[in-house]
């Protein structure tokens, strides 16, 4: 700590271009944010201006009142809520013993799971087409829910994993021996002392699924259509509506920026972890 | 209920459900490429062997789209390192006033790649595009019409790319800067005592101690990068004529557009044992260094 000589000048210097460069970074965004609130007439003028001449929600209302809208947010919600119970309830018990009993079949369990993660979506997609059609879940809840949940369990279950590595495994033992048999010692001990990395792990569920595109494209038409599909027709639909555009997609990311913001020790964490492991 | 069986059991949901939505759709797609099968009627097929890799390998457009998606790649991690990198190095070298900024930095982390390129599309876009009124503004080029970013065949491809760099900079900042922040700070110490130059510091001990972090970045940003498909298809869906068409929208193309399973099949196979080989030698690669 003896580095701190008197650069004060310096530090200025590289705090002022820091802060700079942050702002840069976070303008294109606050510029998305400014033209959703601008009256729909003044988006497309030329030349554009950065910020609104008077600001105005009408943008917001167009999309609001667009046929299908509410229905396509409500979509991806009921979805990403699904698929992030399902995955866990999948991968939690996996990653707890891949994590505690450590063995040549969950070390091989493992590895299949990081292989997953390499697969592309496109890989997947193809073929989920084809089983999904045939058993009638093409453009339903279910149908999608199953295809994002494909790729939500290998990365449930390698953050789970990590997580319970972390944990004492002599607390599983003074559990046996206080009477508990393995699997209470799991539900009743073990679990409860996981919030943390439950929560870390739902959210990375919940958004991953919430931003998903590919399969929602491949695997729904109509009635299961979610919002990034929606978002993404309404560009085509109607040509260059980028007025009610911006606005829904204002709508459909502030939602997870907001939780980015409050969460982001546990989100920067998670991703670490992820990065780290997989 | 003995160890092996609680451990079994424990591992069921997962293993048999990774075995139906993984393992058996990916059997499904191999089994698929040895045949001339129709996406309207999968029922309906005919055995044609190795043909469909054959067309695949020889296609100009399948190629051309491979190698566009490695253009894309390099261009984006490279820009993603430098600039995510560079970032967290400020970043750490104001340590304990960054707080605000990685806070507003770690804001794109979560958005989605559809938000992301849509806001680039509108950044770039034709007449109302706001960055070439800024660039022009600047004096950097002539007039707003001067780039046109999203419909130059030339460009198109690194423009879209810009989408990428911006959304995912930010993760690179983030796991770098908790690498840099690892750094044992006595070795810093040693080395200036030793009369090190902030230079051969960074040199003789960053990098050489950011290596597994800086490798499994770009690994991990590598795969995605290869992967990508929502972020150039809200921008340009491939166009134009194909110039942004990546192997994920090349593969979705034929088999959505054209109904042709067993081609799609065949490509989406080879792009599956390629990423896994490529996925597995970096790993070996890591493992071996971090052994060695």
């Amino acid at each position: 700590m003896a580095d701190r000589a008197p650069q004060d000048a310096g530090k200025v210097v590289i705090n002022a271009v820091a802060l700079l460069l942050v702002l840069s970074y976070a303008l294109p965004y606050v510029y998305l944010v400014s033209t959703a609130l601008k009256p729909a007439v003044d988006v497309q003028q030329i030349p554009p201006s950065f910020f609104p001449n008077r600001v105005s929600f009408e943008n917001f209302g167009t999309v609001i009142g667009t046929a299908g809208l509410p229905q396509a947010f409500m979509n991806s919600a009921i979805v990403a809520i699904l698929t992030t119970l399902l995955s866990l309830v999948i991968a939690v018990p996996a990653a707890y013993v891949s994590a505690l009993y450590r063995r040549r079949i969950t070390i091989l369990f493992l590895l299949f799971a990081l292989i997953t993660r390499m697969v592309p979506a496109v890989s997947l997609g193809v073929p989920l087409f084809q089983i999904l059609k045939s058993l009638g879940l093409l453009d339903t809840t279910i149908g999608l829910v199953l295809a994002h949940t494909s790729t939500a369990v290998p990365l449930a279950l390698l953050l789970m994993a990590a997580f319970f590595e972390g944990m004492p495994k002599e607390l599983e033992e003074a559990a046996r021996i206080d009477g508990c048999s393995r699997f209470g010692a799991f539900w009743r001990i073990m679990l409860p002392l996981a919030p943390g990395g439950l929560a870390v792990t739902a959210l990375f569920s919940f958004i991953a699924s919430w931003n998903e595109f590919l399969f929602a494209l491949l695997l729904t038409s109509q009635n299961s259509k979610t919002a990034p599909i929606f978002i993404a027709e309404f560009n085509s639909v109607y040509g260059l509506a980028w007025g009610p555009m911006t606005a829904a997609a204002v709508l459909y990311s502030l939602p997870v920026i907001l939780v980015t913001l409050v969460l982001q020790r546990q989100i920067v964490g998670g991703l670490t972890f992820g990065a780290v492991k997989g | 209920m003995t160890e092996r069986r609680f451990v079994l059991l424990m591992l069921l949901p997962a293993v048999l459900f990774l075995g139906f939505m993984v393992a058996y759709p990916v059997a499904l797609l191999v089994y698929n490429s040895f045949f001339d099968v129709k996406l309207i009627d999968p029922a309906s097929r005919v055995w044609v062997g190795l043909a469909n890799y054959a067309e695949v390998l020889t296609s100009k457009r399948i190629l051309e789209s491979a190698i566009r998606t490695l253009k894309y790649s390099a261009f984006a991690l490279f820009f993603e390192l430098v600039f995510g990198f560079g970032a967290a190095l400020l970043f750490s070298a104001i340590a304990k006033h960054s707080h605000w900024h990685r806070t507003i930095f770690a804001l794109p982390l979560m958005i989605s790649p559809i938000v992301a390129g849509l806001l680039w599309r509108f950044l770039l876009v034709g007449n109302i595009g706001i960055l070439n009124y800024g660039l022009a503004a600047l004096g950097v080029i002539s007039d707003p019409g001067a780039i046109k970013w999203l419909s130059d065949t030339d460009i198109v491809i690194y423009s879209v790319a810009v989408a990428d760099i911006w959304l995912t900079t930010s993760f690179v900042a983030l796991v770098s800067y908790a690498g840099l922040m690892n750094i044992p700070k006595d070795l810093f110490e040693a080395a200036r005592i030793d009369g090190a130059s902030a230079i051969k510091r960074f040199w003789y001990v960053t990098l050489p101690m950011m290596r597994p972090v800086l490798a499994v970045v770009v690994i991990v940003r590598g795969i995605d990068a290869l992967k990508t498909f929502d972020l150039i298809w809200i921008q340009t869906q491939g166009g134009p004529r194909q110039a942004s068409e990546v192997l994920s929208m090349n593969i979705y193309q034929r088999m959505v557009r054209y109904g042709d399973l067993g081609q799609a099949s065949a490509s989406a196979t080879l792009f599956l044992a390629f990423m896994i080989a490529l996925a597995g030698l970096a790993y070996w690669k890591i493992w071996r260094t971090d052994r060695g």
